[in-house]
């Protein structure tokens, strides 16, 4: 069973469409015991980074995500609370990737709205049956630089992480459930990690 | 990070040295002025120019051309070389030079860039250091160089310099690729660093660009076509076709004639088909008018929702923040605001703040008047007093995130969108604006993404009727070098 953090933030509406097109079972869930007994964890996110922190502390899931040992996909804002620190807001994050997010600057048009190309640096179980430089949906005003967990790069004004994976966390910026086909393929991918 | 063409003028003439060696010269063309135009028409969004003659001999000279150039294009330029005096500086900043940048000779005169710092800012005076086989080349220096080195980045941080034109000069001009070691070495003394010399491919770019340098400037690479300009400055979004239905009670109106439809009226089968067919976004306006409809509008939405993976935004008779939180909650990405932006413009704020600015998009219906346009209301039954390039441009500043510009001289004409008014409008905002009324082939998209600066571009009946095949039509698009999602 996947668990779907429900939170705040979570938006979880159009992930779970895209988990029911692709034919998974699901649960939306902010249980503790639920979400470390799943075969895998989804972790949505759209809005701002400080109020997304501060009810995932209130709620505990903070130290939840933490423990999760099954693979866990962070979605856009999800991937940005992985990171230590967000300028967004100032906000302390999960900490679980060692680096922090920065907003892009303003010589394009912020925020990020549309289609963009994603590099793959590191062939990788998400990316099976991708071409690479593919194009996936962005929304987004902040960004986490490429570092060594980067799987795969896009460029706007500034290269950026599109995917990270640091051990069973994986994470995109973009939103696979937005992004056609192979949004949907990238999914059914993560669901199929062992 | 900012890439830069670079203009190199000696004796009024645009060219580029090799090493830095005056004795190396190659000319590409006669008028800078002509190269700044084109630069920018390939989409630079700033330029480096050089006064040669004055980086030689120690004082400005090619003054005149430059502010030829400043006049002639749009964008921000730094200027360099031969700048030595406060006066000089002064007189470029004055007359629309967006940054000067003072060659290293001009190192030893502390006091007069800290003065110039404190005058105009540190985003305006740069600092460009020259490295020759490795080393900082500063004339008449004698000292061990690794020291002198630091020495002199510590003195320039102290006086509050930020950022630095870092020239490998070993490497100008050569197209030979660049040694980081040199760029790294100045970085991390936490300058913001304008990389130069060697700078010759767009691998080289994304080298920087992931290292998180500020700029680079590159020269030779440009003029020989190593690096497109276009696509190393450009927006990498792809150009968004957006299919636009008309909603009524629930059904599509105005009908369509695809085959293999079960009901051409059934918006969510009408969406799937787009999806599939490669629409980068759907619109869905409904032309509803009473409150039992609107219940209708919700529960459609979250039928679209659960039915395709592509953005889509939903607009037509919104008058409050309750009906766009639920019809985001239905499962739309954008809200599209009209009327209601006009008579409350709060409510683009408020909306905002509450959900993002990326999902409030507000469509204006413009209609020529003169030499501008007016603004339209009540689906473009009511003229306002509103010019519609002024109201765009409110409409940014109380935080909408997209602008969906319908010309009502062009609705139903297939006469092209009006390219001058998605112009006018993109030139003030720096949103994206999506072109709506009047495609009537191939080449209107084209010239919306292209002459029209438009990000997205709109049609209704076009695709409904089959006119144009989108799938098509994104090919199409593409082997004219639009950036497309295919």
């Amino acid at each position: 069973m996947i668990a779907v953090i429900d939170y705040n933030a979570g938006n979880t509406a159009s992930v779970c469409n895209a988990l029911e097109r692709i034919g998974q079972k699901f649960v939306v869930t902010s249980n503790p015991s639920e979400i470390l007994s799943a075969d895998k964890v989804i972790f949505p996110g759209v809005g701002n980074a400080k109020s997304a922190m501060k009810d995932l502390c209130a709620k505990g899931l903070d130290n939840v995500i933490r423990k999760i040992e099954a693979p866990f996909l962070g979605i856009c804002l999800g991937l940005q609370l992985l990171a230590r620190f967000s300028m967004e807001g100032d906000t302390d994050c999960l900490g679980i990737i060692d680096n922090d997010v920065k907003k892009f600057n303003a010589d394009l048009k912020v925020p990020q709205i549309g289609w963009n190309k994603v590099m793959q640096c590191r062939s990788n179980g998400l990316f099976i049956g991708i071409p690479d430089e593919s194009y996936f949906y962005f929304v987004n005003s902040y960004y986490l630089p490429v570092i060594k967990e980067t799987e795969g790069k896009s460029i706007y004004g500034v290269s950026f992480s599109s995917v990270v994976r640091k051990n069973n966390f994986w994470a995109t910026q973009f939103h696979p459930e937005k992004s056609g086909e192979v949004g949907l393929k990238l999914l059914s991918n993560f669901c199929e990690l062992c | 990070m900012l890439v830069l063409p670079a203009i190199d003028i000696l004796d009024g003439k645009c060219v580029r040295l090799t090493k830095g060696d005056y004795n190396a010269v190659r000319q590409y063309s006669d008028s800078p002025v002509e190269v700044a135009k084109d630069f920018e028409k390939q989409g630079a969004k700033f330029l480096h120019v050089v006064d040669l003659d004055g980086a030689k001999g120690g004082s400005v000279v090619n003054q005149g051309v430059i502010m030829d150039i400043v006049e002639a294009v749009d964008i921000p330029v730094q200027v360099g070389g031969g700048i030595r005096s406060f006066k000089d500086s002064k007189g470029y900043l004055d007359a629309g030079v967006s940054r000067v940048i003072f060659g290293t000779a001009a190192i030893s005169d502390t006091n007069l860039i800290r003065k110039l710092v404190r005058s105009f800012g540190s985003d305006c005076i740069f600092v460009s250091l020259d490295f020759r086989d490795g080393k900082l080349a500063i004339e008449g220096w004698t000292e061990d160089s690794e020291q002198s080195t630091t020495k002199v980045l510590k003195t320039l941080l102290k006086m509050g310099v930020k950022t630095v034109v870092v020239t490998d000069v070993s490497r100008d001009g050569t197209l030979s690729g660049m040694d980081l070691s040199i760029f790294k070495k100045v970085i991390k003394f936490g300058f913001n660093v304008i990389a130069a010399g060697g700078v010759s491919s767009f691998k080289d770019l994304e080298v920087l660009r992931d290292l998180e340098f500020y700029g680079a400037i590159s020269g030779k690479a440009i003029y020989e076509g190593r690096i497109d300009l276009a696509s190393a400055c450009g927006s990498p979004l792809a150009k968004r076709i957006i299919p636009c239905m008309d909603i009524d009670n629930g059904r599509v109106v105005k009908g369509t004639n695809f085959k293999n439809l079960r009901d051409a009226g059934d918006a969510v089968e009408l969406a799937k088909v787009y999806d599939q067919m490669g629409a980068d976004e759907l619109v869905f306006l409904d032309i509803t008018a009473t409150v039992e409809q609107r219940k209708t509008l919700v529960e459609l939405v979250s039928q679209i929702s659960k039915n395709i993976s592509i953005p889509f935004t939903v607009g037509g008779g919104i008058r409050s923040v309750c009906d766009i939180r639920d019809l985001l909650n239905a499962g739309a990405d954008k809200i599209s605001l009209g009327s209601i932006a006009i008579s409350d413009p709060k409510i683009v704020t408020e909306a905002s703040d509450e959900f993002g600015s990326q999902c409030i998009v507000i469509s204006l219906d413009c209609k020529r008047d003169g030499n501008s346009w007016k603004l339209f209301t009540k689906g473009g039954r009511e003229k306002t007093d509103l010019d519609a390039v002024e109201f765009a441009s409110l409409m940014e500043k109380v935080d909408a995130g997209e602008l969906l510009v319908n010309s009502l001289d062009r609705d139903g004409m297939k006469n092209g969108y009006d390219l001058e008014l998605l112009t006018k409008i993109s030139e003030v905002v720096n949103i994206p604006v999506i072109a709506s009324s009047g495609a009537g082939c191939r080449e209107d998209f084209l010239k919306a993404f292209d002459g029209g600066r438009a990000d997205g571009a709109l049609a209704a009946s076009l695709f409904h009727y089959g006119e144009i095949n989108i799938r098509e039509l994104k090919r199409y698009l593409s082997d004219q070098k639009v950036t497309i999602r295919l």
